[in-house]
């Protein structure tokens, strides 16, 4: 009894506080939008996020890059906004917007002091229902696009790590290709594919508005209406036959060479979609290998052994199957080799040994961190509903729901997923050296 | 309103008469219209907070935010890379890494399991003028979290095996720097502006400064510096004031006051006409840095040159990203910024352009610089970047790190307090005379320092054109940055002996 005590004093605490709810309301307009709306008055500002489920993996080949470059073209202009003018309106009263475009959609987003909220359902709608585009803004655009790849990929040390990683982990699905795409793809976008493009995709059906802030719902919602609720339906019905990737029966192993300071090593194994079951726990793998000082990985390469400069375990858990890779630099005097070896090392200990009681009540402390800490700004509120209506396939219950679910999650569950994935036939170690 | 959508409408259509545009849109009639009226405004005020002083000299600020049920702590030091002494440069960024790695009772991974057990995050760094450790944890752990704070600012413990092992990592961090262009852009363009003031060395050291550094300096430096009345600490969340100050008083009541050095004296230096080429032969991009030694935050001039600044660049206005990104497609990013610091501050603009458009990039650089103390700026230009301004304000106090960072701001460059209520009133008294003014006084476009990162051979032949017909080239294997010609020693020696320029 006294020895249990003595254990019992030497875990962590659970965690007590508890993230609060989010007091939600969601709507499916007739034209097939749907929005989320949360009040929040904390302060007097509202942001809004439109979602487009559209991004790279939706590019057909020959035509990597094309979403995120058909991103940039939103700011282009549309019937009754001209080209620039979208951001100068938001500058104009103190407001701030952009875009970002990932595998999986197409995010576009403002906060405004919250008077301004016509001012931004406005906008927004225009560009769903008129975009504009001149051939000499096209042509423009496309050079933007290509510097922001030089300065994103092909200048920064490391910068092609992920082109180099994907483009060997994957063979028939689209995330072979990275968000960023080919030069040689960049200048072969035509206005047609733009126009086709945008009348697929860029529809009210495969929208959602999360709404956040200072709005009183029932004005909002009929804002909503008005502005958004105005653009046509569309009858096209979007593509989603995207190739599934085969399972993967053997190890592959890489080496290549690339002009970077130091060697890297990547270990990535395929891992299931964002809402399976199996994603949590992966989820909880990471966070055992990778946050904080006393995760796995950074304690055993980078503060024991001093084998690493940076290294890291993290799974990019996505709408279709992904990845989970460990990644290490290489501290000068060690080798690629006793660095693949060590990452390999706590990829089986998960598959072999359970997490430690203590381990497993750390990371869901971390979880309630971020959970907590992850929803102080509208902004991350907001991407929290839409992500869970998005990715989740409408369920919006999912951004407070998955809580529990990791709360519940066990060191047994943990051991199952590391079993189930983290396999040698399911893995790709690429090594890359200095070098041309 | 009205007015100002009908100017952009004027930009835009002589912009698009070239082309005729493409209607994108759904065959179906989209109605013309134009922007809709806001909605009542409700007002925004600087949220409620509470300064105090602790008998031993700490500045407590304390925000109550109680949205989440979260407390963030951080404690600021008024010292930080310009206290490095002589060839010492990193010594205040290698102090703050090893706060963490171990005190006088935990080890360092005993700090590490305290605070990711409790699901908590603890950070510490350094600055140009200031050094920070920072804590966040749930409400139910301030005291874990705030003790764990003290700790490792109060007792470091800064064993030598801690010590080698992050000077380890340093070096091999700056090896991978020294690759990145934008990187290398940066701190080459600190040296040239602040030449060998403090403020012109790399804060986290070079290889050789990181290599001197002991335990013995590392000591020292926190003896010097580390004291309650050298700093300000914030508590922000979920708590009342009283149980903010209890707990602030149980871990920091007992630090003892001590005396503070005075700062040597280091002159800051006049700006003069310099460009220095990095050459990355495989680069595909080169990065550039513009600008010049500018004045410190306290000075009276400040909002009229932040807003000088920003119409060059900044957020409003940009007249740097309409040139270079919207007219011409040079670049993905043109911005301008005016950097402050205690003693000083610098104007710089950047961005990063294909290598064979280096020059022609850098001559419409200058030309803006040039426009801006030529020209006087238009009402319109003016008036768009205080909008930006003075609407942008409700958005900087939503979070309650947001709000705390302004506080921290005002004490740290001991402004009067009243400025966080002020700030709209303060930005809308800057005129177009104002600006004329202080371009007139603090820009020098014939004195300016230029950085370029990138591979020479596309470039340097056409630099003559766009007026630099001097121009230092390094190759980036051999940059320096403590040599007064960011040439490594032993290669200028070389070179001297042979008779040939490195």
């Amino acid at each position: 009894m006294a020895v249990l005590a003595l254990l019992t004093a030497l875990l962590p605490a659970a965690a007590a506080v508890r993230p609060p709810k989010m007091n939600y309301e969601m709507v499916r307009l007739p034209n097939g939008l749907t929005v989320v709306l949360l009040e929040d008055h904390s302060t007097p500002i509202v942001h809004a996020q439109v979602w487009y489920h559209v991004g790279s993996k939706d590019e057909r080949s020959g035509r990597t890059g094309f979403a995120h470059l058909f991103e940039h073209l939103m700011f282009k202009g549309s019937k009754n906004v001209q080209p620039e003018e979208h951001l100068a309106m938001i500058s104009g009263v103190g407001g701030q917007a952009n875009a970002y475009t990932t595998e999986d959609v197409t995010v576009f987003w403002e906060t405004v002091p919250s008077q301004y909220l016509p001012l931004i359902l406005w906008l927004e709608a225009d560009r769903m229902a008129s975009l504009r585009i001149d051939k000499a803004t096209f042509e423009r655009e496309r050079q933007v696009v290509k510097e922001e790849r030089r300065m994103r990929v092909d200048n920064a040390p490391y910068g092609s790590l992920s082109e180099v990683i994907y483009g060997q982990a994957f063979t028939v699905h689209p995330y072979q290709h990275t968000t960023i795409g080919s030069m040689r793809d960049l200048d072969a976008a035509s206005v047609e594919d733009v126009r086709d493009f945008y009348r697929t995709y860029y529809v009210p059906g495969n929208a959602t508005l999360a709404l956040v802030g200072d709005i009183d719902p029932k004005q909002a919602l009929a804002l909503i209406t008005q502005y958004l609720g105005a653009v046509p339906p569309s009858d096209r019905t979007i593509p989603r036959d995207i190739p599934k990737e085969p399972e993967q029966e053997q190890e592959r192993r890489v080496s290549l060479k690339e002009n970077w300071p130091l060697p890297v090593v990547v270990v990535a194994y395929h891992v299931t979609f964002d809402g399976h079951p199996d994603s949590y726990p992966l989820h909880m793998a990471a966070k055992l290998l990778s946050d904080g000082q006393s995760s796995r990985i950074y304690r055993a390469l980078v503060y024991e052994k001093g084998l690493a400069l940076t290294a890291f375990g993290n799974g990019n858990i996505v709408e279709d199957p992904n990845l989970f890779f460990a990644v290490a630099i290489v501290q000068p005097g060690h080798s690629p080799d006793e660095v693949e070896r060590a990452l390999v090392a706590e990829l089986d200990r998960l598959r072999n040994d359970p997490v430690t009681d203590h381990e497993l009540q750390r990371v869901k402390n971390q979880f309630a961190r971020d959970y907590i800490v992850g929803r102080e700004s509208n902004q991350q509120k907001a991407m929290q509903l839409a992500h869970a209506i998005v990715v989740h396939k409408g369920d919006v219950t999912t951004a407070d729901g998955e809580f529990e679910i990791f709360m519940n999650t066990t060191a047994a569950d943990v051991q199952r997923v590391a079993r189930t994935y983290f396999t040698p036939q399911n893995r790709t170690v690429l090594t890359v050296l200095p070098g041309r | 309103m009205t007015q100002r959508f009908f100017r952009s409408f004027i930009v835009g259509f002589v912009l698009a008469t070239a082309w005729p545009s493409l209607v994108l849109g759904q065959p179906v009639k989209w109605p013309s219209s134009s922007p809709p009226r806001p909605l009542p405004a409700h007002e925004a005020r600087f949220p409620p907070y509470q300064v105090k002083t602790l008998p031993n000299g700490m500045s407590v600020v304390v925000v109550v935010h109680t949205e989440q049920p979260a407390v963030s702590v951080r404690l600021i030091l008024r010292a930080g890379g310009a206290q490095d002494p002589a060839g010492k440069s990193g010594l205040a960024a290698m102090v703050a890494t090893l706060l963490d790695q171990g005190t006088a009772t935990r080890t360092a991974q005993q700090v590490a399991d305290t605070i990711d057990s409790a699901g908590g995050r603890l950070e510490t760094g350094a600055g140009r003028d200031l050094s920070f450790a920072n804590v966040t944890v749930m409400k139910d752990s301030l005291d874990l979290g705030i003790g764990l704070l003290a700790d490792v600012v109060r007792c470091p413990a800064f064993a030598q095996e801690e010590l080698d092992r992050q000077r380890r990592q340093v070096v091999a961090a700056l090896r991978v720097s020294y690759q990145d262009p934008a990187y290398v852009a940066n701190v080459v363009f600190d040296r040239l502006v602040y030449g060998l003031h403090p403020y012109g060395f790399p804060r986290n050291g070079t290889p050789e400064s990181v290599e001197t550094l002991t335990r013995e300096d590392l000591v020292q430096f926190h003896r010097r510096h580390y004291a309650p009345n050298n700093s300000i600490l914030a508590v922000v969340g979920d708590l009342t004031v009283d149980e903010a100050m209890a707990a602030v008083t149980k871990a920091f009541g007992d630090w003892p006051r001590q005396e503070i050095p005075a700062d040597p004296v280091a002159e800051l230096p006049k700006p003069a006409k310099r460009i220095v080429v990095l050459d990355k032969p495989d680069a595909v991009q080169t990065e550039i840095r513009m600008g010049q030694i500018g004045i410190p935050r306290k000075n009276g001039d400040f909002m009229a040159v932040d807003l000088a600044i920003k119409i060059l660049g900044g957020e409003g206005a940009n007249r740097l990203h309409r040139v270079l990104r919207t007219e011409r497609g040079l670049t993905y990013s043109a911005s301008a910024g005016f950097d402050v610091l205690k003693k000083s501050g610098e104007f710089v603009a950047q961005t990063n352009t294909r290598s064979d458009a280096t020059a022609e990039v850098l001559g419409l650089m200058m030309e803006e610089f040039w426009r801006l103390r030529r020209d006087r700026v238009n009402d319109v230009e003016l008036s768009d970047a205080k909008a930006y301004l003075t609407g942008h304000f409700p958005l900087t106090i939503e979070t309650p790190d947001e709000i705390a960072t302004q506080i921290l701001d005002v004490l740290f460059y001991e402004l009067p307090v009243e400025e966080l209520q002020t700030f709209r009133q303060r930005v809308n008294a800057v005129g177009v005379d104002d600006v004329e003014r202080v371009a007139a006084k603090y820009l020098q476009p014939d004195r300016l320092s230029v950085v370029l990162v990138g591979n020479s051979a596309t470039f340097l032949g056409q630099l003559k054109r766009v007026g630099f017909k001097s121009v230092d080239v390094i190759r980036l294997s051999d940059l320096d940055l403590t040599a007064p010609d960011f040439t490594r020693k032993n290669l200028a020696d070389a070179a001297a002996k042979t008779g040939r320029r490195p």
